[in-house]
Order: structure tokens, then sequence, then C-alpha cells
């Protein structure tokens, strides 16, 4: 049991990050271009959307939050000392799971009744989204069946997390949480390991820049007699050959 | 020439070589090397004495003479399993002490043997040795002992040092209290199980991996414990009269509310989306032009 446990939460996340920034790197030098999200909006527009943005937002605001209790472990059980404020928290953080798996759950159904989308998949593609979705119950099922993760978090798996970049791994508390736990946790280290292998590299090439450029003014010059006219409103700027 | 390139589908093999490694190097990281008085302070001086008379369980000065040696390894890692299995022994000392399960320990067979030699002899070398916590139980608590308690349990009283509240983990059943958590164990009744003594023992000097880690390096004070041990005497006592609400399933019901809320929030954000393909439009358009 104790090599188990030692290979799941003290070499495995090691290997997982090493084949990570390996991987990721390789990847990247050589088969650059693979990485993509891959989008099949193309394919089919309408059911995606009830898909990737419940999916999405709850997913970032998710990891943000596992994010800042490793991180300022401290300032979250401050936040929790009110009771209110916990329940604030877990409620708010179990609704943004549940959108995660509601956007999840269509997203496979779109990929399993679309015959465009079902042409295009590919066995990774179920492998990770079978993963996340395994990931995004246990998460769940921890959230209601070991209430309040939030402050054990901050007590016990920022401890464990923070012992595993100091290379001095303290493992005791972990190999004594309930399995589920436990196989969350596993989750998330074989999630990472899977980025180079899988479409999930796309985290990478997020097109933040969306965010700050400037509109770009698509106009369709299917209409040549109204653009020729300078007196239409086709375009608020007249055109400067006329 | 052609340069030879790394295929990534070659990963996994190298991984697999790499891997017995890192296993290995992950076994043989030793926690922290101990001697057996450490351990004992550690891991038992909770709930034992050594020479100090029972506790929450028995007096451990001579255990090595009592019992064998591996019956002490296997019963330190895996008490219940025993009581289970049916081994006579550890069924009656289960009885004995009120049924209360030892929590198995993650020490290797060394540590405990170390323990095991330090029961033997360095109890009657530093003479009897009576646990850190193990001063007197004040025999009624006052009321703003136990108010102080309530508070730091569920936390609108930070611990000194800044550890966890225990409502983080615990559940009490107490009409002021929120539902505490249910990693741990639930302890409105646990100072009648266990006593006062026990109670506090456990509470400053956790004999449970997750409870020692989370107040490693933020031990609660005496003070602290004395509240919560009031708290939890108040609780034991009055908990018939408490009808706490039950927090489990209004979680889930306002956590679906919530997403609900959050999917026609997502409605209203992307209520200029295209609903449907750039193509369509095009396709359109051209049938009515050239019509």
């Amino acid at each position: 049991m104790n090599a188990l446990n030692a290979f799941l939460f003290v070499a495995f996340p090691y290997a997982a990050v090493l084949v990570f920034v390996i991987g990721l790197a390789i990847r990247y030098r050589h088969r650059g271009f693979t990485i993509s999200s891959l989008s099949s909006q193309f394919l089919e527009g309408r059911r995606l959307f009830w898909g990737v943005v419940p999916f999405h937002v709850g997913l970032l605001i998710i990891l943000t939050g596992h994010l800042l209790a490793f991180l300022v472990p401290s300032s979250i059980l401050a936040w929790n000392a009110e009771p209110v404020r916990l329940i604030i928290l877990e409620v708010s953080a179990f609704a943004f799971g549940l959108s995660v798996l509601v956007g999840l759950g269509s997203l496979m159904f779109r990929r399993f009744t679309e015959s465009r989308v079902r042409a295009v998949t590919t066995r990774m593609d179920i492998a990770v989204e079978v993963l996340l979705l395994t990931q995004i119950i246990l998460g769940l099922w921890v959230a209601l069946g070991y209430r309040w993760g939030s402050s054990w978090f901050a007590a016990d798996l920022s401890p464990y997390l923070w012992s595993l970049f100091a290379l001095k791994p303290e493992t005791e508390a972990v190999y004594a949480l309930p399995w589920v736990i436990k196989l969350h946790i596993f989750g998330a280290f074989l999630l990472i390991f899977m980025v180079p292998f899988s479409r999930l590299a796309h985290i990478f090439v997020a097109p933040l820049h969306y965010l700050s450029r400037p509109y770009q003014q698509v106009m369709w010059n299917w209409d040549r007699g109204a653009i020729r006219d300078p007196n239409t409103a086709w375009s608020r700027a007249r055109p400067r050959n006329n | 020439m052609q340069r030879k390139r790394f295929d990534i589908r070659s990963l996994p093999r190298v991984i697999m070589l790499v891997l017995p490694g890192l296993i290995g190097m992950a076994q043989a990281s030793p926690a922290r090397a101990q001697t057996g008085e450490e351990l004992f302070k550690t891991h038992c001086a909770a709930c034992h004495t050594v020479g100090g008379g029972r506790l929450v369980g028995p007096d451990l000065a001579g255990v090595g003479d009592r019992r064998a040696p591996e019956w002490i390894v296997r019963f330190v890692q895996g008490s219940q399993a025993m009581v289970k299995a049916g081994d006579e022994t550890a069924v009656a000392l289960f009885k004995e002490y009120a049924s209360i399960p030892m929590p198995d320990q993650p020490l290797s067979e060394a540590q405990v043997l170390s323990i095991v030699e330090y029961t033997r002899g360095g109890a009657a070398a530093t003479g009897a040795l009576t646990p850190p916590a193990a001063a007197p139980v004040a025999a009624e608590p006052t009321q703003a002992e136990i108010e102080h308690g309530q508070a730091l349990f569920q936390g609108k009283a930070r611990p000194k040092n800044g550890g966890p509240s225990c409502n983080s983990c615990h559940e009490v059943v107490h009409d002021a209290v929120i539902g505490g958590g249910v990693l741990a164990r639930e302890l409105t009744t646990v100072f009648g199980r266990l006593g006062g003594q026990g109670v506090r023992s456990i509470i400053g000097a956790p004999p449970f991996p997750v409870m020692q880690r989370a107040y490693l390096e933020k031990p609660l004070t005496p003070e602290e414990v004395s509240a919560l041990v009031a708290f939890l005497q108040f609780s034991d006592r009055n908990h018939a009269l408490q009808q706490p609400r039950d927090y489990g399933p209004k979680l889930a019901a306002s956590g679906a509310g919530f997403t609900a809320l959050l999917l026609g929030f997502y409605t209203v954000l992307w209520r200029g989306r295209k609903r449907q393909s750039v193509y369509q439009a095009i396709s359109d358009r051209q049938i009515t032009s050239s019509n």
C-alpha cells in the first residue's frame, strides 16, 4: 500500500511535471502547429456554445480557486473564518463545478451525436473527455461528501504541494486521506501528464490578445452599386477615391 | 544528412525507463530520522503514557514484555483490521477501552520497535513520563470559556498561531454553530466517549496524520485547547436540545440554483453571438442576389 501511495503522490507527480515540461518543449519545437484547440466551431456552432462556455468559464474559476488555496492558504483560512463567507465560497465553487459538468456533458453529447464532429474525433479526445469528466465528478463528490474542502485544502494539501516543490515530499497527511480525495489529486497530475499528448496543450495558445486588440470590421462587398454610391452609408468614412 | 529527430511517440518509453528510479527515490526518502522518544511524543503521547497510568488507551510501560514485538507492530499499523479479523487480544483491548478505535499509524516496523524500546528503558531513565498535556482538567468550565471555545470551533475567533478552525473537518450538533466539515469524525459526544483528559490530549498533540499536519507549524495554545475542551463538554451535555440545520442537501440545492443563474448569465453576456455558420449567410445571400 505504501509503495502504491509513494507512486501516486510522489513519483508520479514528479514524472508528470517532467513529462509536461519536456514533452511540451519537444512538441512546440517539432510539431508546433499541432498545439491547437482543434476547434470544431466551423462544423457545428449552435450546440457548441452550451458546451464550451459553461465548461471553460467554470473551469477557469475552479482552477483559479485551487491555485489560490495553494499559493495563499492563510488568506483562504482567514476568509473562511466567518461562516457566511465560507458558505458563499463553497456554494459558488460548487456551482462553477456544476457549470463545468453541464458544459462537459453537453460537449460529450454533441461529440457523439453530431456526425460532423464525430468524424474528426480521435481516441485521445475521448480519453481527455472521460478523464475530465471523472475528475469533475470526483471534485463535486469531494465538495459535498467531504466538505469544507477549501479549509482543509489550505491546511493539508497546500503544505503537501509546497513540499513537492521543495523536493522534500511530506506525504503522511495525504496518505491518510479518503480514496475519493486521493483519486482527485492523482487525476490532477494525470491531466498535467497528458497535456503534451493531447489538445489540452491549447491552454498555452489561448488568444488572450483578442481581449485587447481593436475590432475587425468585416464588410461584404457584394452590392457593387451601393459601394460606388458616395451617398450611401455602407461605411461611416466616405471612400477616398470618390 | 538528415537530422535525427526525437519522436514524441517514444516519450512513454523514456518515462517507463525513468519511473522506477523515481519510485525508488520516493520510497527511499526517509520521513525524518527520529528517536523512539520523539516518535512516542508525536504519535502516542496523546492517548498513552509510559508509567503515568491509563489515558484514552493503556499505559505502555513495559508493553514489550507483555506482547510479542510482531503483534505490536501489526496492531500499531492496523488495529481495526486485527479487531475485524478476530484477534482475541485486540478485541479484548478494544472492548476494555470503550470501543474507541486506535488510528492506524504510518510507522515502519523499525520505528514501532524503537518506540517499544523507549517504553522499556527510556521512561525509567527519564523518570515516569507524564504526557505534556496531562494537566488536570478544570471541573466546571466557565461560560466565557465555552463561548470562546464555540467561536474557535467555527473560526469566528482565529487561533493565535493561524491554524485552521475545527469545523473545517469536524461537525458538532449545535444550533449556533454552522454545519461543520465531514472529512473527520463528528465530535458532538466526543467528550463523553474520551473524557476530558482524552480530548485535551488529542487536541494538544493530535495522533492523526491529517490533523497533525494541519497544526504542525500552527499549534493551538493551552488556553485555546482548554476553551475547546469546555465547548465540547458543553455540546456533549446539551446536544439533545439542539436542532441545527442539515447543510448537506442545502449546499447541493443552492449550488444547482446558482448554476441555473450562471447559465442565464452566459446567455445574456453572449447574446450577440453568431448563431449559425458564416457560410449560411453567404449561401443565403447568393441565392437572393441570383433571383
